[in-house]
């Protein structure tokens, strides 16, 4: 008998916070969602009772939102290419060949990952002014980059160690140069796992808000920055029209990703399976 | 001979911009800290010599009460977080079949990529003054207009990142102790509840501890959510950092919670996150 207590309560307190969880996951989601569609011009009680587009309207024909967008894909685009093509290059040297304070390189180049990304963008602010760069656009850039670039190393480093040394070895007893076995082997067996940390690395930048706070300029400022100024003047929908954009664009993500690399790759199915 | 330089070659251009966009802003911010503050200057004095009086500021009470309130509330929603991570950890790496494993598991991943500003809007919309969920507070006592109320607002703002964090690193921790061990303590007679309160959650500690320090972490640093949940009442470190560079311009104040900043959450990462790992590594496998 009290087996059996002791189990359903066990039981019924599992699925209570399962329960829990779900709910706090997805009612969210739902009411953005919902709102976004709302025909009130004013904030009122959830839920609306008439619906329309006229928030979608509003983000698409106002300029302020569309200087964001601009510069945030310009940033996070510039930022991703340089960090993808530096980050690739050390994961390689890092992956391929042995030499003296590798783990600290590997450590250092990491570690902006560590630091609060509040402190980055002050940190930022003040080397750039002290180098003289006032302008909003070039600041960005180099707090994007540093910041994206760790994103980039370790994925590529992931990826590469599924790589068979061998392939590499024997490319070379071909007759190939070191340079040319990697261009021609080791690269495109990584491209996948390149082209995720690129998107990743993308994705991290555009949504990143603290450090382009800090390093915007009044007329050079990132989508976040200008939603996050909107939100704290004056609360309306338009944030939730974009919210439903950007999920949409998160779902693609997924998908992607699931395509490129399999989420269950991501996360592993851990030794006691398949 | 040639490996090395061909390793040199293809590290110096990330070396490069480690060297110029971090360690040279780090440096910056080191250096600035130590200045003297001059008021309606930007940037310290640079003829004062160097001070530490701007570290010494930081044990005044007004100021410990945002450290306070930093690592008081990153606390809640890290063992909410857990509570909550955990179970949902535990049915992806036990129980789901292949189907609903993907799903729960492209779920987490899209609730972990949402964009933040999406989350943080979501939240106020949804247990806000005229949101639906409004009330949720009641059921524990909270007013959602108290100072209180808005304290829940960043918890649950800030739980809407921890938790798929947490679970995501639990489904690792789970996946990877033997499932044998339980089914052992149910053959020896263990009702379940037992058998997984006795075997199955102390084995998991480890990994609670890991994910836990991963979600305590992202806390503590977060700026977007106490920023606009918080409304003002609530304000953590890196509010505060931000609001001596915006409206007092203290630049030297701001570098030197920055750097405090900086240290606390080396602590975190290499020192405690270390610790676990090599304690516990091996237990349960």
């Amino acid at each position: 008998m009290m087996r059996r207590y002791g189990d359903l309560a066990g039981l019924m307190l599992y699925a209570l916070l399962l329960a829990i969880a779900a709910l706090f996951a997805l009612v969210p989601i739902v009411v953005s969602i919902v709102i976004s569609f709302d025909d009130r011009t004013f904030i009122g009680p959830f839920p609306p009772s008439e619906f329309s587009l006229r928030w979608y309207g509003e983000f698409l024909s106002d300029s302020y939102y569309h200087e964001g967008l601009k510069v945030s894909l310009l940033v996070s685009g510039i930022a991703t290419a340089v960090s993808t093509t530096a980050g690739v290059m050390a994961a390689v040297a890092l992956d391929r060949f042995q030499f003296p304070g590798r783990n600290v390189i590997q450590a250092l180049l990491v570690s902006p990952l560590v630091i609060p990304t509040v402190v980055i963008g002050f940190a930022m602010l003040m080397f750039a002014s002290r180098l003289g760069i006032i302008d909003g656009l070039p600041r960005l850039i180099m707090g994007h980059i540093i910041i994206t670039l760790p994103y980039v190393v370790r994925t590529t480093l992931a990826s590469l160690t599924g790589i068979r040394p061998t392939l590499y070895e024997a490319a070379i007893s071909l007759g190939a140069t070191p340079l040319q076995a990697l261009w021609e082997v080791v690269l495109p067996l990584a491209r996948t796992g390149i082209f995720a940390g690129a998107i990743f690395a993308f994705v991290m930048s555009f949504d990143e808000v603290a450090v382009s706070l800090f390093l915007s300029d009044p007329f050079t400022y990132t989508l976040p920055v200008a939603l996050l100024a909107q939100m704290r003047a004056d609360l309306n929908f338009t944030v939730a029209a974009v919210s439903v954009i950007f999920l949409l664009f998160t779902i693609l993500l997924i998908w992607v990703i699931e395509r490129l690399v399999g989420l269950d790759r991501l996360v592993g199915q851990g030794i006691y399976r398949g | 001979m040639r490996q090395r330089t061909l390793a040199a070659g293809l590290l110096s251009p990330a070396f490069a911009i480690f060297a110029v966009l971090m360690a040279g802003p780090l440096a910056i911010l080191i250096d600035e800290s130590l200045k003297p503050f001059v008021s309606g200057r930007i940037g310290g004095d640079d003829a004062g010599g160097l001070t530490l009086s701007h570290y010494g500021e930081l044990m005044d009470p007004a100021y410990a009460l945002y450290f306070a309130d930093t690592f008081r509330l990153g606390l809640i929603v890290t063992l909410v977080g857990v509570l909550l991570g955990y179970p949902v950890a535990y049915l992806i790496a036990r129980q789901a079949g292949p189907r609903l494993r993907s799903a729960l598991i492209a779920g987490l991943i899209g609730m972990l990529f949402l964009s933040l500003i999406v989350r943080v809007y979501a939240i106020m919309m949804t247990f806000g003054p005229i949101g639906p969920l409004s009330g949720i507070g009641g059921l524990v006592g909270i007013e959602i207009n108290s100072r209180a109320g808005t304290e829940m607002m960043v918890v649950l703002g800030l739980l809407h990142t921890v938790f798929p964090l947490v679970a995501l690193t639990l489904v690792g921790t789970v996946q990877n102790l033997n499932p044998r061990l339980e089914d052992a303590a149910l053959s020896l007679g263990a009702p379940r509840w037992r058998a997984f309160l006795a075997v199955t959650l102390p084995l998991s500690v480890p990994g609670m501890l890991s994910a836990g320090i991963l979600g305590y972490a992202f806390c503590i640093s977060n700026f977007v959510v106490p920023l606009i949940l918080g409304k003002g009442f609530v304000l953590f470190v890196s509010n505060l950092i931000y609001f001596r560079f915006s409206e007092v311009n203290n630049y030297p104040s701001g570098a030197a919670i920055s750097v405090i900043m900086i240290l606390i959450s080396m602590i975190l990462f290499y020192g405690l996150m270390r610790l676990v790992r090599t304690r516990w590594q091996e237990t349960g496998r």
